[in-house]
């Protein structure tokens, strides 16, 4: 629901990501960080709806 | 009381004072080069000079030896008074042109030059060394000379026999004239050394009045008598004069003070084994070859150079580091220490690792060593990991080392696993020193009838690993065996819990109740946040930048107060950091330091010591979040932990002081699982006078220890285990419910409501704690042709033949045991720890029965820790032989008809040698029952392996996470009876600790319902996991739905789901993680 | 923000999640900085206000880790 709000406001559905990780999974918390953060590089920084500090 | 006017002002002074003591006390500078404030004043250097008026004309006096009087005008800052001292300073500099302290002075008078013929003294005969060594009680030199060849000497110029070398001297002396190499070349006779720093492992010196470490309980210095000059000579006592508290007492005498107790537990630790006896090493004559105790220290941020990888001979940094294992441990030739030192292996692989994380990776690092005894839990997998990070790993035992002079490198010879002889050099040798009882406990030990072992380590049985031979006198740590950290803690709880048990009628008789300190009230006031960025020594400060962190988080809105420490977690910084908040009236903490999970209780003490809300805290993590997981972009690190700071900052503005709830802890306990340790923990919280229940889903108490012949000291098990039952049985307060599962768990610490599920019925059972003693099984092997043969069996099949005395064991011919069956593989990257002991125990066990017979031990790694080591020797001796396989090439089994055909490649020869056997015993792994249900009842981890995740791998390793839930025995990992009973007494004496306080108290971050905001749709109490909400009944704001604290986890999920945001969850309010957010982007604030 | 410099916040989970960061500390992994952790007591606090939120104030993605 949440992905469907976002894609209506124009924000890259991969800009947003859910997972479960256990306490005890280090391994697969690194390996979320690095696959999010992979993505989110080759989407580039995010200009929708960000509010304009500069106004 | 003396009034006079200093550079225009009315100042005040005390009768007798000179007029440096009253400028000094109002931030008046007037430089001196002669005076110390513990001797008396000379005027020798003038440079001190000032202006007076005494009424009627002005003259110019020295201000360290003037007095002063009612009325008299001192000017310290006229045009004279600086000429004046500008023409000493260029008189002291042309003849000290090389001194740094005049060229210093030079600058600030700014001469260039000196006008007079420049000297190459480096003495300004201030004489401060001379009443320096006067007042210490000594006068061992003095001014000789006359006018121009006036100089500082002993009498006659001739080396000394009055001067002790205390140093003294030269610790005043303000130009290095006087060094302590020179106080050994001209002054004295006697020979001058520091005094070593006992915490620095003599690498560093420290003075006779000092503070032992910074960490120290209690933290006030201490006099050494040994090396204070005072007992001495009876001079000196500068410490009293300059203590403004009158705090030192030089007379004090050594008391003797009578305590009445009713048990003792004895602790007094080991001693690492010193090396300077073996001079092949060198240790004692060269810096470069050290103990893996002084390593320690250089690895050390506190240490003497700061963490820095250095040397001792050169500074220079190594780029090849060796280990030698097993220096004082397992070696009867050399030293008496047969036994294995436990610790070593494990160490020596976590220095290495350390040593390259602080070098970098090119450090090359090798461990020499007989085996690897990497048997506690989560070490195979380190071990693992340090030879994936390319650290190497030589099984030979170094017998030369010989110093290359010139460069200070160090050479070896080894002969290596091929039987080749190698020449080797290394910059650097770390000895891995092992565990020894001082000479000063063994006569504690005898003179209190302790019994020892041959190791002199205090005797204990396997069934009371933690009691001696008296009664009431207990046993923990490295003093009952050389062992680590997290067993020592084991051993303490299990023996402050015997202790309890033996005292427990006289609970709470002797107790006093600690000072409430008042909680301020800051409700209105004004945030005023205090900011601590922790260094963690080099772990955090090594990659973030913390003084650009500290100073970027003073900037931030409502910041007071911000300041770094070294350790914010040690004792002291907790004390500073207490007075910091309530100097600067701070109302809000900030830690920025390592995880909140396990510190954050910690900050929060300090906080209600310093008369704070304990919720006015918000702690962020720029460690296991910034600094070591970007070990390589300290910069990004450095940014992000600002970050961090900045968010953390925007939400602790918000926090508000919050209740916490106060609950009853059911006195009763709950234990799972009947084997050892389980009904040794049963046992322990009857007695210490609470009602256990215990659960066991089998028809019989014991575990595993049923399947079990003989300890490694050599105690019959079934007796013993008989005996324990029985206990169990017949103590009233232990309820035992055979053959009963465990359903469903309720609640939370002290109030837990259990449900019991015996033959289809089903009873609940109130509860304030529990432990976990659910144990692990053997491992049912695939390999080697078990189940094939009948002659192929388990190490727990053959402790059954030995129980049955089967009559086939003595008519064997050949007997072999292959090790680490199911244990230090891909899939069980764990060692069992037990099963090379045991495999040992049974070859002897054989040998015992047929000494002809033939007995084989196949394994990879020889792991009898401590004082099992002697039974490896006994096996030696006794003809067991002893065959070493590497893991790529493990043995093969072949079943014929009449023998069991074993080849195993033999590691030094290289070739397979094949072997006829009737017997094969595979020492199976020990597995995890790996419980997810029952994990998820309590809400407590497993790890990857299936083992019980405890608290704290070394600091809590009988207890979870989770309040009130307790862990012992194999559930934790694999471990001999002697530990697993130390493990149940632990765990129960652990528990005890929440028992017997009878009350807990809540979370205050808890939900809240605004009544005026709710709606009454119910969501909430639909979808409460804990079913906290419900609807009010009755008052003003009946059918709204109201939270119960004590229910409530704080999970949020009611706080998210209200449509008409209504409920508030204290702590982490919508507002507090929008601030946060908020915070997220730097020019947003 | 650069391409080389973006922002992602995450919302841990206070006994998942962030024990796995915390974890993944101790067993000293690397891994890249664009990451900021906000602790929170559990996913079920999360509100869409939230997420919305962060991408308002410029972050470049949100994730959410229970």
């Amino acid at each position: 629901m949440m992905g469907n709000l976002l894609e209506h406001m124009g924000i890259d559905r991969d800009r947003i990501h859910f997972s479960w990780i256990s306490s005890a999974e280090a391994t697969k918390f690194v390996d979320v960080v690095r696959e999010i953060s992979e993505k989110v590089r080759a989407l580039g920084p995010n200009k929708k709806f960000v509010k304009d500090y500069t106004k | 009381m003396v009034t006079f006017k200093l550079n225009g002002k009315q100042v005040q002074g005390e009768d007798g004072q000179y007029i440096i003591h009253v400028a000094e006390k109002y931030g008046v500078e007037i430089p001196t080069l002669c005076h110390h404030k513990a001797l008396e004043p000379a005027g020798m250097c003038r440079i001190c000079t000032v202006e007076l008026f005494d009424g009627r004309r002005t003259k110019f006096v020295t201000a360290c030896n003037y007095p002063i009087w009612e009325g008299m005008e001192v000017k310290t800052d006229t045009d004279a008074v600086h000429q004046g001292r500008k023409l000493i300073v260029e008189m002291l500099y042309a003849r000290c042109p090389e001194v740094p302290l005049l060229q210093k002075l030079a600058k600030q008078y700014k001469i260039k030059a000196p006008r007079f013929k420049k000297e190459d003294d480096t003495c300004i005969l201030c004489g401060l060394c001379v009443r320096m060594c006067e007042k210490m009680g000594n006068a061992a030199i003095s001014f000789a000379g006359r006018g121009t060849e006036m100089r500082i000497d002993t009498p006659f110029g001739i080396q000394s026999d009055v001067c002790m070398a205390c140093g003294a001297c030269a610790s005043v002396c303000p130009t290095g004239h006087i060094t302590l190499a020179k106080i050994k070349e001209e002054f004295t006779k006697t020979h001058p050394s520091l005094i070593p720093s006992e915490y620095e492992m003599g690498l560093q010196g420290r003075k006779p009045v000092y503070v032992p470490y910074a960490q120290a309980v209690p933290n006030t210095p201490a006099i050494d008598r040994s090396v204070c000059m005072h007992f001495k000579t009876g001079g000196c006592k500068v410490c009293a004069e300059v203590c403004q508290m009158d705090a030192i007492d030089h007379m004090m005498k050594d008391e003797v003070v009578d305590i009445d107790a009713g048990a003792v537990v004895l602790s007094p630790g080991f001693e690492p084994f010193d090396p300077s006896k073996f001079d092949n090493y060198g240790y004692a004559s060269h810096p470069n070859v050290m103990t893996a105790m002084e390593f320690e220290r250089i690895l050390s941020a506190s240490g003497p150079t700061g963490g820095h990888l250095t040397r001792m001979s050169d500074h220079k940094e190594p780029k090849k580091v060796a280990w030698f294992q097993c220096v004082g441990s397992r070696d009867q030739n050399r030293c008496d220490n047969k036994y294995c030192s436990s610790v070593c292996c494990m160490y020596a692989l976590k220095e290495a690792v350390i040593a390259k994380e602080h070098a970098g990776d090119d450090l090359e690092c090798a461990i020499f060593y007989m085996d690897m005894r990497t048997h506690g839990k989560d070490f195979e997998r380190y071990y693992n990991r340090a030879k994936d990070q390319g650290i190497r790993f030589e099984r030979s035992r170094v017998h030369t080392v010989v110093p290359q002079d010139v460069t200070g490198d160090l050479k070896i010879t080894y002969t290596n696993e091929a039987g080749k002889n190698i020449n080797e050099t290394f910059d650097m040798i770390v000895l891995s020193v092992g565990l020894e009882i001082s000479p000063e406990i063994i006569d504690m030990a005898k003179k209190l009838g302790i019994e020892l072992t041959d190791g002199n380590f205090a005797k204990t049985s396997s069934f009371a690993p933690v009691e001696t031979n008296r009664k009431g006198v207990f046993v923990a740590g490295a003093f009952q065996g050389p062992k680590d950290i997290p067993q020592s803690v084991v051993d303490s709880s299990a023996a402050a819990g015997e202790a309890g048990a033996m005292l427990a009628t006289v609970r709470n008789t002797l107790t006093r109740v600690p000072e409430e300190i008042p909680e301020t009230n800051i409700v209105g006031e004004r945030p005023r946040i205090g900011v601590f960025v922790c260094k963690c020594g080099t772990n955090i400060a090594g990659v973030v930048n913390v003084p650009e962190v500290r100073d970027y988080a003073a900037d931030l809105p409502y910041v007071e107060y911000c300041s770094d420490n070294l350790y914010s977690c040690s004792q002291d910084t907790q004390e500073t950091m207490t007075q910091i908040i309530k100097a600067n009236k701070l109302n809000r903490i900030v830690v920025a330091a390592c995880t909140p999970k396990t510190h954050e209780p910690l900050f929060q003490e300090t906080l209600i010591n310093a008369g704070l809300n304990k919720y006015l805290f918000e702690m962020t993590n720029i460690r296991n979040h910034a600094s070591w997981v970007h070990k390589d972009a300290p910069e990004l690190a450095t940014q992000k932990a600002k970050d961090l700071v900045r968010m953390a900052v925007s939400k602790v503005a918000l926090m508000e002081p919050l209740d916490e709830a106060e609950l009853q802890v059911k006195p009763v306990a709950m234990v799972i699982g009947g084997g050892i340790s389980g009904m040794v923990s049963a046992k322990n919280l009857a007695e210490q006078g609470y009602e256990v229940h215990l659960i066991e889903k089998d028809k019989v108490l014991g575990g595993q220890a049923n399947n079990l012949y003989q300890t490694f000291q050599d105690e019959n098990i079934a007796q013993k285990l008989g005996s324990l039952i029985k206990d169990v049985q017949e103590n009233d307060r232990v309820n035992i419910h055979m053959e009963t599962t465990l359903e469903n768990v309720d609640g939370f610490v002290g109030n837990f409501t259990s449900e019991l599920k015996k033959d289809e019925s089903s009873t609940t059972l109130a509860h304030g704690v529990a432990v976990i003693a659910t144990g692990a099984h053997g491992y049912t092997p695939d390999e080697y042709c078990y189940g094939k043969d009948d002659r192929v069996i388990t190490s727990l099949d053959l402790d059954k033949k030995f129980m049955e005395k089967d009559t086939v064991l003595p008519s064997l011919q050949t007997a072999v045991f292959i090790q680490c069956v199911g244990s230090r593989e891909p899939e069980r990257p764990y060692c069992s720890r037990v099963c090379c002991t045991h495999s040992i125990d049974n070859a002897l066990e054989l040998k015992t029965l047929n000494p002809d017979m033939n007995v084989f031990i196949l394994y990879r790694d020889i792991r009898t820790y401590g004082e099992r080591e002697y039974k490896y020797q006994q096996a030696r001796e006794a003809g067991v032989i002893f065959i070493r396989y590497s893991v790529d090439q493990k043995p093969m089994v072949e079943v014929s008809d009449t023998k069991l055909l074993i080849t195993v490649t033999d590691h030094v020869l290289g070739v397979p040698v094949q072997i006829d056997a009737d017997l094969l015993t595979l020492a199976t792994a020990i597995v995890p029952n790996k419980d997810e249900k029952l994990a998820n009842f309590f809400k407590v981890p497993l790890n990857e392996d299936g083992f019980f995740v405890e608290r704290h791998a070394k600091l809590g390793p009988s207890e979870f996470a989770t309040d009130g839930v307790f862990l012992c025995g194999l559930a934790h990992y694999p471990k001999p009876i002697d530990e697993a009973i130390a493990h149940g007494q632990a765990a129960a004496s652990r528990a005890v600790t929440l028992l017997a306080k009878e009350t807990v108290h809540t979370s205050g971050n808890v939900a809240k319902i605004d009544p005026m905001k709710c709606s009454a749709c119910g969501v909430c109490v639909s979808i409460c996991p804990y079913s906290a909400p419900a609807f009010e009944t009755q008052g003003r704001f009946e059918g709204k739905a109201g939270i119960n604290p004590v229910l409530c986890k704080g999970c949020g999920l009611c706080v998210a789901s209200c449509r008409s945001g209504a409920i508030h969850l204290k702590g982490f309010d919508t507002n507090q993680i929008l601030a946060q957010i908020f915070a997220l982007n730097e020019e947003a604030v | 923000m650069t391409e080389n410099n973006i922002k992602i916040v995450a919302f841990l989970c206070n006994w998942c999640s962030y024990g796995a960061a915390d974890l993944a500390g101790v067993s000293r992994m690397q891994y890249p900085a664009d990451v900021r952790a906000i602790r929170i007591p559990c996913t079920g606090r999360l509100s869409p206000k939230f997420i919305l939120s962060a991408l308002r104030e410029g972050c470049d993605a949100v994730w959410v880790s229970g």
